[in-house]
């Protein structure tokens, strides 16, 4: 072996440095981490569809009062249905009471997660640009509403590096009803190289598309094949040391060959103890799915995957998310009761292995919902009030910020953008979000675009 | 599905000059001719400063492998490998460049840098991403255009105002699908956001047109005077009015002449039902009652409208002549016009250097769609003017500026490393050497079909769908992939062809840096990850093609079949000592010359060109 492979290979897949190191141009990114990292990875869980803020986490009894009567903060062109959202009140079906040593109000769906209350730190005051999905949640992936730009995991990569040789950096964990809409645009890379994209893991079986030997391909044969494709590989690079790119391509064999060895271990549960599955919720049929990807997020942030996003939702139509257009009571009665228990054993679990102190784990979806009545018993789309909420390293625990107006239809004090959401996600990870920039057409592009501030009040 | 690259390699942008005051950037300047200059002359005249000079001729196989590559993307078949190897003077490559540009694989190569340029697919992406069943007529203009050499000023007119041009001729609307293959919603935009997302659409159109056609970053106008480069809010509203009363057409194409254009509202929130029939959509003008006075909208908001503005060309560049007209829907004709004028030395700049980079792998401006003051000077401003005047002085035809390129020296050179040419220029600026570089994925997947035989060589009509694994197509919903269990002839056919689905790109093409068409795309990125070898090793296509490219090559030599599936797959004669490694390593247990057919598809010399 070579002293420049060898060395190549030891600043492979360690941030900033490591790239700079092989002298191989990378888009100016600047030094990393900015300051000390709070945490060193982030565990998304994506409700696809728009949770109700007044029906989860933000409580509104001016609703019951205002019930049926047409509410003043209404106005009809908020609305992304404007032909069925009426402008009346429509109180939530649902009793709230308060939680833990914070006093924090929860609503009766979430009889497991309320039991965690002391760890949240509920943003009341989220407000987004767009009342549409497709848009929305191209904000909340990449800060901005149009395609095209890269993703919050392929900032954090190609920020951070990667701590895992095995495994890529930025997991996406799908909802078994399929994508969200935008499809794969959802943990684009954008402008930055393909390697930042996100990658989904299939839950079962071999987690990454191409990583099993092709079928007939025995170990032993897949084997010879690499060494032979590494020989004829450095027969190619020795005759142009100039060109290392022709060693990088030495060293990604080596790397595909490891990952085909140790990827599949991540999505093997059985060295997982019976309670941990029973926690997570694995042997009932309406927690089993998420309950299996909230696992397997814990895997994955063990194992040093930066960044795991789980969607809960997909895209059959808006009754397969908490898109609560038609039947609020049906539809957050089921998508509450599919995430509660497998969410409060995440944060348990997390705790409990001292990960948490290490992972900040983020709530919400790429919007709220409105206040006020769609057809006979849904809500439509709001962007303009919602809640999300932060647990994890660096993070207040137990405390409410922001609020929203008195019928929770629009952010009116602290209010915080995803730009800003974004500031301080990115904080929290050791980066300055105004430092973390990447070239592209002649211009330094950052995933808080020219906005964001780090939202301090909740940082620990 | 990556993991963190190992290498990024990106042309090396060298740091911009700002010694441009308004009007003196060397871009802006006309196009300057050196008596008796050569692009042999100029690069060489670089080199002997330096003490450097270029190498000798590379060898008759990499010579040729290089031009079929480059110019068809496609390797050459042995039998032309054999014919080259027996006669490759410089009269006998010369009629092979002649040969080579004249097949229809050089539009199907050359079209795709055009496509990446102008951010083609055939569906919507965003939120729905809905199927486009015309968007292939585009495509297919676009490979005929370059298959016919057609003059690049009638290109640029065609593409940005077709429709008024030529409004009897069918392909002159289909052309104007330049401006209307970008991202759209369409089908899914709340009421709130309609206006921004018209000005977003417009913003497209107007980026894209001035990046790809004159270089320059107009776009970043569009909230307030730019900072490096000389533009104003001002510039951008007034190009953007010579766009702001177009809106989509349909046009049927079921007649003998294109049918009148049915115009859809802008104003409309669910998009306009495109019938399936024989049609395209394209870009039309509103009629006048319909049309509005474009305004400046302070900080790029749609809400806080300002001044008035006229159509017009950005200020800086005024010195190039324009005879514009302020009326629409001629001031488009009239951009049109201006951009493809003979006197516009950035149209001529900006596309002499994107053939320059198609052949050598980089621009001599790094920064290939930005020539303006942020972007890169030109390593060598002579050659670039040289190049450009070659292309506008040849009725804009691109042909003689390819065949001239490759009938230089600078691109026939051996592309071998010298340590001390290396040690004085170790970037290779001065072109000491022909510079090797990974292929584009389109190249390394139709590379592959040629090498096992089962290219199917059909041209043109609606995209194919070849076969991505199942459990990926729940990736995207919409407008979903279909599952597809065998490969057929249909499937294989050039990868020009293949359906850009936007949302859910096929994935041996995105790891392998096809670029997402999200916006226009001037330089692929050249990454190498342990997912794109994961996908070479162990994609079904890969390991299915390697097993006809075996039968191939014990029917083409059925005493020497290893031989053969290295002739076929490297493009070259291989040598006794890599030869022999392949008889060790069929020798080895399990070990049939399907796997070494893996091998080959997965080796350097096969996904570089050097």
């Amino acid at each position: 072996m070579w002293t420049s492979r060898r060395r190549f290979l030891q600043s492979a897949g360690v941030g900033f440095g490591s790239l700079a190191l092989t002298d191989l141009l990378v888009a100016d990114g600047g030094p990393a981490p900015h300051h000390p990292a709070r945490v060193d990875s982030v565990i998304f869980l994506f409700m696809y569809g728009g949770p109700s803020q007044v029906d989860t986490f933000d409580p509104k009894p001016a609703l019951n009062e205002w019930a049926g009567k047409t509410i003043p903060a209404y106005r009809k062109e908020d609305s992304f249905f404007t032909n069925e959202t009426k402008p009346t009140a429509f109180p939530s079906p649902y009793s709230f009471q308060q939680y833990g040593q914070s006093g924090m109000w929860i609503s009766e769906k979430y009889p497991h997660l309320s039991k965690h209350a002391d760890k949240l730190c509920v943003i009341r005051g989220m407000h987004a640009d767009s009342n549409n999905h497709g848009p929305a949640l191209t904000q909340m992936n990449s800060g901005f509403i149009l395609q095209g730009h890269p993703s919050m995991g392929s900032w954090l990569n190609y920020g951070l590096g990667t701590a895992t040789r095995n495994l890529p950096g930025y997991v996406v964990l799908l909802d078994k009803r399929g994508a969200p809409v935008n499809g794969n645009l959802n943990w684009s890379n954008g402008f930055m190289p393909a390697a930042y994209q996100g990658v989904p893991f299939r839950p079962t079986g071999v987690p990454i598309v191409n990583l099993a030997n092709p079928d007939g391909v025995s170990d032993s044969q897949q084997r010879a094949r690499l060494e032979m494709i590494r020989e004829f590989n450095e027969d190619y690079a020795r005759a142009d040391p100039a060109e290392s790119a022709l060693e990088a391509r030495i060293a990604s064999y080596e790397l595909a060959a490891r990952m085909q060895t140790n990827a599949p271990e991540v999505t093997d549960l059985s060295s997982e103890p019976a309670f941990i599955k029973q926690a997570y919720g694995l042997e009932q049929d309406t927690t089993a799915d998420f309950g299996r990807n909230c696992l397997l997020a814990r895997r994955l942030v063990e194992r040093g995957v930066r960044m795991v996003q789980l969607y809960s939702g997909g895209n059959r139509g808006p009754e397969e998310a908490w898109d609560a257009h038609k039947k609020l009571v049906e539809n957050h009665d089921r998508q509450c009761a599919q995430t509660d228990q497998p969410i409060a054993a995440l944060l348990q679990d997390l705790e409990q292995r001292g990960l948490l102190d290490r992972t900040l784990v983020v709530w919400g979806g790429e919007f709220g919902r409105m206040p006020t009545q769609q057809g006979s018993a849904g809500r439509d789309h709001n962007p303009f009030g919602f809640t999300m909420w932060l647990a994890g390293g660096g993070v207040r625990p137990g405390i409410t910020y922001g609020e929203t107006d008195e019928f929770g239809y629009r952010a009116v004090k602290d209010k915080v953008h995803v730009h800003d959401l974004h500031a301080t996600i990115l904080h929290l990870l050791g980066i300055d979000h105004e430092q973390l920039t990447f070239r592209h057409k002649s211009r330094n592009f950052r995933l808080t675009d020219v906005y964001g501030e780090v939202v301090k009040e909740i940082i620990s | 599905m990556n993991l963190l690259p190992l290498v990024m390699r990106a042309t090396v942008a060298l740091l911009p000059t700002s010694s441009a005051d308004e009007g003196g950037h060397w871009a802006f300047q006309p196009l300057r001719a050196e008596s008796g200059s050569s692009i042999d002359r100029l690069v060489t005249r670089d080199l002997s400063t330096h003490r450097l000079s270029t190498a000798p001729r590379a060898a008759p196989d990499r010579l040729l492998r290089r031009v079929h590559l480059l110019l068809t993307g496609l390797p050459p078949s042995p039998a032309e490998l054999s014919t080259f190897r027996a006669d490759s003077s410089p009269e006998r490559y010369a009629a092979v460049v002649d040969d080579l540009l004249a097949r229809p694989g050089f539009g199907e190569r050359w079209a795709r840098h055009w496509l990446d340029l102008a951010r083609y697919a055939d569906t919507s992406g965003l939120h729905q991403d809905t199927h486009r069943p015309h968007a292939w007529r585009y495509r297919d203009y676009v490979i005929a255009s370059f298959n016919q050499d057609k003059p690049y000023g009638r290109f640029i007119r065609e593409q940005i105002a077709g429709d008024l041009l030529a409004p009897r001729d069918a392909n002159s609307w289909i052309a104007t699908g330049f401006c209307r293959t970008g991202p759209s919603n369409e089908a899914n935009i709340g009421a709130a956001e309609l206006k921004a997302y018209r000005l977003d659409q417009l913003d497209g159109i107007l980026s894209t047109v001035s990046s790809v056609f004159l270089g320059q970053t107009i776009g970043c106008a569009r909230c307030h005077d730019h900072k490096t480069d000389p533009f104003t809010a001002g510039d951008y509203y007034s190009l953007l009015s010579v766009f702001n009363n177009t809106a989509d057409a349909f046009v049927s194409l079921e007649g003998e002449a294109p049918g009148a254009p049915k115009l859809f509202s802008p104003k409309a929130r669910k998009a306009p039902k495109i019938p399936t029939g024989s049609g395209i959509r394209a870009l039309g003008t509103l009629p006048e009652s319909q049309r509005k006075v474009t305004r400046i909208l302070e900080r790029g908001d749609v809400n806080s409208p300002g001044e008035a503005v006229v159509a017009g060309v950005p200020v800086v560049l005024r010195g190039i002549p324009a005879k514009f007209s302020r009326t629409e829907p001629s001031a488009r004709l009239a951009l049109a016009d201006w951009i493809a004028s003979t006197e516009n030395p950035l149209t001529w700049r900006v596309m002499a250097n994107r053939v320059w980079q198609h052949l050598f792998g980089r621009g001599l401006v790094g920064t290939p769609s930005n020539l303006g003051v942020s972007g890169s000077p030109p390593t060598h401003p002579a050659l670039l003017d040289h190049l450009a005047i070659v292309l506008r002085d040849s009725d804009g035809r691109i042909k003689p500026l390819i065949r001239e390129i490759c009938l230089s020296h600078a691109f026939q050179q051996d592309s071998a490393y010298r340590k001390s040419a290396h040690a004085s220029d170790p970037a290779n600026h001065l072109y000491w050497r022909f510079p090797k570089h990974r292929l584009e994925a389109e190249v390394i997947r139709d590379s592959i079909l040629s090498s096992s035989g089962k290219l199917n060589r059909k041209m043109g009509g609606s995209g194919i769908k070849p076969r991505i694994p199942s459990e990926i197509i729940t990736q995207s919903m919409r407008n979903q992939w279909p599952r597809v269990k065998t490969e057929t002839a249909t499937h294989w056919r050039r990868s020009v062809y293949i359906y850009l689905k936007r949302q859910l790109p096929m994935p041996l093409m995105e790891l392998l840096d096809a670029p997402d068409s999200s916006e226009s795309c001037a330089l692929r990125f050249e990454s190498t990850t342990p997912t794109q070898a994961l996908a070479l090793l162990n994609d079904a296509f890969v390991n299915e093609q390697a097993g006809h490219a075996v039968e191939r090559a014990r029917r083409e030599k059925p005493d020497a079949p290893a031989q053969r599936l290295m002739e076929l797959t490297w493009a070259r004669a291989p040598s006794a000592a890599e030869l022999a490694k392949a008889r060790a390593f069929l020798e080895k247990p399990e070990i049939t010359l399907v796997d070494l057919g893996v091998v080959l598809f997965n080796s350097s010399p096969f996904v570089y060109v050097d």
